[in-house]
């Protein structure tokens, strides 16, 4: 039971991460950036609950906060760049973090126990969930109800004119000023928006895994977090959450029994998805065969 | 209404536009005509400000519309079409329109609840009467890059009708049509100018031109050669030269 | 002023061996730039085919007790081929305009090499041989390793042939075609898809001398420098101006020098964040690199 609810609160988070990179690639930037304010919302949070004994719904949402603050201040320079410049710069901006966080040493004693962030050694005893008698049920409905809130949030967007303003922009940045679209207010709103989400995940995450390690959060994250809604297609939202659970689930989890050649699976998978189906498993014309099918 | 004072417009060395001096009357249907390169696009462009003028000035109800970027001159009320259809291929037909609808007065009449969760009656309506000025009442749901080229012509020109500019450049819509779509289109500028909009028509299909507009200006090689309504233009030398290299006193 | 004199002569001691070190970064950043200049796209597996190609070499050494000359042209000929392999699988079958789906592909291929080489070793770094390793020459107070001039040569060289046939040969001038006009080179006859995999393949070639050059200098081969391999040519290419094969030298001897230069001052675990950091600054000062090329395609 243990084992399915830790996968279904990974994939919960994984979704929202897949969703805090859907807004953005909407507008086309392809931001890389995405594991940065995870970073940043996973250390804030258990800082927050572990050093400062705050408790977890505003700890996780001031990591939200900070993450989205930090998200609106990468939004700006990000205008400046361009298309792969801006993958390689948010890049970099990940990596920043992740290295930040991998020196942050800020070690508190409390109750005879040395907790907190031990820079090269990471950040261990983030108890907040099994301190305060939180069964794993509980845990899976409190992340859950995040993840939901967001998804809702997400799938508003989609169906109402912000949806279809920041697609414009991701379509053609031209005619979208043509229009009247103010390009920077929409960009760096996605990108603070992206910020936001990411972060609230990382806050949740780091109470779920009750460790942080530096690996955690590299470049591949990043690539995970644009991979979900690339795979799953940028016109819906349960694209998103149909590719986390194909690939958190099937293959990291599901096919743990091909041990290391799971990865190689991966791999292997993805190659083939983007040349048969590069558009996403969910593009237009996909959708359009299950609309079909549901009404038969 | 516009005044285009002066303006230049150099690319390196070629000299795109070369000390234009325009003025458009409010409710003119003003037409631009000269032969390729002559500047007529880089005009548009100026103007909406995609381009920043090398000199010279441009003025909107005598106010200068320098410094402004594209999106705050449509705020202004300057709307415009493109030469190379420039919709939103993966938007359907309605968000096309929807993502236009950009009258802020008429909406904060309603309640901002209704206008956020998409629901807003005022703006449902007028993207119908949109969809019904061009035609495209069934096809509201389809993608812009799957209607025909017509169709697509129509759905970019309500499109910036839909901002209710004050203003509408049109750059080449003609391009491409037969005398039906021709004729079609003429009558659709002028119920537009009956609403009160000034139209500045930059062509080459002169039927159209000469049919529809009231006023003409012809450039070449980035300045004015000729100004005058359609019949004073038809008979002037100095275009007939510009044109076929010959006038026909020759 | 003994201290100072030391610390001067230190410091510029490491910015030499940097620089030196950097030829590898430029042969990765050239490798990155040309595929970028030719497709308009990144290839993230392009480290990955490098240091595969590394591992060839090395596994020849092994089972052949070759020369190690031999070793390193192997690795550069594998990765050649993958190159090739990595250009009919990620990009050649992608749309044009859809550089999502070629990144993501190119990001799978990055997966499969980089698993297959940790199931391949069991995750164990080995041994990689290098040239002159004991030739050590000293000038006054400066100490000239042997094996980074080797490197450096070896860099130079590749880019000097390189600039040999992009620009001397028809081969060349068909790739710089497909780069500027891709639509119109076809018009003229120029079959874009063997000139793209030939451009992957030559890249490919840079990637796998880069490989066995910085397996060399550094003496250990372990796929956990694929990833820091990557961005750091990444970024070089960025700093340089994307699709500009200058820019990628200058900025990779660049990055070489001030990297090591951080290493000095602030050590291994901070280093790189200076080496971002730097990135940054030329982003915000020039962000379109040091020669931007305005490549216009629509």
């Amino acid at each position: 039971m243990d084992f399915y609810l830790n996968l279904i609160n990974t994939i919960g988070i994984h979704t929202m991460l897949g969703l805090s990179a859907y807004l953005l690639l909407q507008t086309g930037q392809l931001s890389l950036a995405q594991a940065g304010f995870f970073a940043v919302g996973s250390y804030t949070a258990a800082i927050l609950t572990v050093i400062f004994q705050w408790n977890i719904i505003p700890a996780v949402l001031a990591a939200m906060f900070l993450a989205g603050f930090l998200a609106f201040l990468v939004g700006f320079p990000a205008l400046r760049v361009k298309g792969l410049t801006l993958v390689v710069a948010t890049i970099a901006f990940s990596e920043f973090v992740r290295m930040f966080f991998y020196n942050l040493k800020w070690r508190v004693t409390r109750n005879g126990e040395e907790i907190g962030p031990d820079g090269t050694m990471g950040f261990a005893e983030i108890r907040y969930f099994s301190d305060n008698g939180w069964s794993n049920l509980e845990v899976t409905f409190f992340l859950w109800t995040f993840v939901i809130i967001v998804m809702g949030i997400v799938w508003w967007s989609d169906n109402s004119r912000s949806g279809a303003v920041l697609r414009a922009v991701g379509e053609d940045e031209l005619a979208a000023s043509s229009v009247g679209i103010n390009l920077t207010v929409i960009k760096v709103s996605a990108m603070t928006a992206g910020g936001f989400i990411a972060g609230l995940s990382g806050g949740l995450y780091a109470h779920q895994v009750t460790s942080l390690d530096h690996h955690s959060f590299t470049v591949l994250l990043g690539t995970f977090a644009i991979a979900y809604p690339i795979l799953g297609g940028l016109s819906n939202v349960f694209g998103t959450l149909v590719a986390v659970i194909f690939i958190q689930g099937l293959l990291v989890e599901g096919l743990r029994f091909l041990g290391d050649w799971r990865m190689i699976l991966f791999g292997l998978l993805i190659v083939l998805a983007m040349n048969f189906k590069p558009l996403g498993l969910f593009d237009k014309h996909t959708i359009g065969i299950i609309k079909r099918v549901i009404r038969v | 209404m516009l005044k285009i004072k002066s303006i230049s417009k150099h690319f390196g060395g070629v000299k795109a536009l070369n000390g234009l001096d325009l003025e458009v009357g409010e409710g003119d249907i003003f037409g631009i005509i000269g032969p390729n390169g002559s500047g007529k696009s880089t005009l548009i462009n100026v103007i909406c400000g995609i381009y920043r003028p090398t000199k010279g000035d441009v003025t909107f109800h005598g106010q200068t519309l320098s410094g402004k970027p594209t999106h705050q001159r449509l705020k202004t009320g300057i709307a415009r079409t493109f030469q190379n259809i420039r919709l939103f291929p993966n938007l359907t037909v309605w968000q096309n329109l929807w993502v236009a609808r950009n009258s802020v007065e008429d909406i904060k009449t309603e309640s901002s609840f209704y206008r956020w969760f998409g629901k807003s009656i005022i703006v449902k309506k007028e993207i119908e009467e949109m969809l019904e000025f061009s035609n495209l009442e069934n096809r509201a749901d389809e993608l812009a890059s799957s209607l025909a080229f017509g169709e697509q012509r129509r759905l970019e020109l309500a499109r910036a009708v839909a901002t209710k500019p004050r203003l509408l450049l049109l750059d080449e819509p003609a391009a491409g049509m037969n005398k039906d779509e021709i004729r079609d289109l003429d009558s659709r500028i002028r119920s537009l100018q009956l609403q009160g909009i000034t139209i500045i028509l930059i062509e080459h299909v002169m039927e159209l031109v000469m049919g529809v507009t009231d006023r003409i200006a012809v450039l070449n090689f980035g300045s004015k050669i000729a100004e005058g309504n359609p019949q004073e233009i038809q008979k002037n030398e100095a275009v007939q030269e510009a044109y076929l290299g010959y006038s026909e006193d020759d | 002023m003994e201290d100072f004199l030391y610390e001067v002569v230190e410091i510029t001691q490491t910015i030499w061996d940097g620089v030196l070190f950097g030829s590898t970064y430029a042969l990765i950043g050239i490798g990155f730039t040309l595929i970028f200049g030719a497709m308009g796209k990144l290839n993230m597996a392009y480290a990955g085919a490098a240091i595969a190609g590394a591992y060839v070499g090395l596994a020849v050494s092994m089972f052949f007790d070759a020369p190690i000359i031999l070793v390193f042209a192997v690795s550069a000929l594998v990765s050649t081929l993958m190159g090739y392999i990595v250009y009919q699988t990620c990009f050649r079958f992608i749309p044009t305009h859809n550089h999502l789906a070629a990144l993501m592909a190119s990001v799978g291929g990055l997966f499969l090499i980089d698993e297959v080489i940790v199931l391949a070793t069991r995750g164990s770094p080995m041994n990689f041989p290098a040239l002159f390793e004991d030739a050590y020459f000293e000038i006054g107070p400066f100490g000239i390793r042997g094996d980074l001039i080797f490197v450096f040569f070896i860099g130079l060289v590749s880019t000097v042939v390189l600039l040999y046939v992009l620009f001397k040969t028809r081969l060349g001038m068909a790739t710089r075609a497909v780069a500027q006009q891709d639509v119109a080179a076809q018009l003229c006859g120029i079959n874009i898809h063997r000139t793209n995999s030939i451009t992957f393949s030559i890249a490919g070639l840079l990637g796998g001398i880069a490989g066995a050059m910085t397996a060399a200098a550094v003496g250990v081969l372990s796929p956990v420098i694929i990833l820091p391999l990557t961005i750091k040519g990444l970024i070089v290419t960025v700093i340089g101006g994307l699709g500009s094969i200058p820019g990628a030298i200058i900025a990779g001897l660049f990055v070489g020098g001030f990297e090591n230069l951080f290493l000095y001052v602030r050590g291994i675990d901070e280093r790189d964040m200076y080496v971002v950091a730097l990135l940054f600054i030329f982003l915000v000062f020039r962000p379109n690199g040091l020669f931007s090329k305005t490549i216009n395609r629509d």
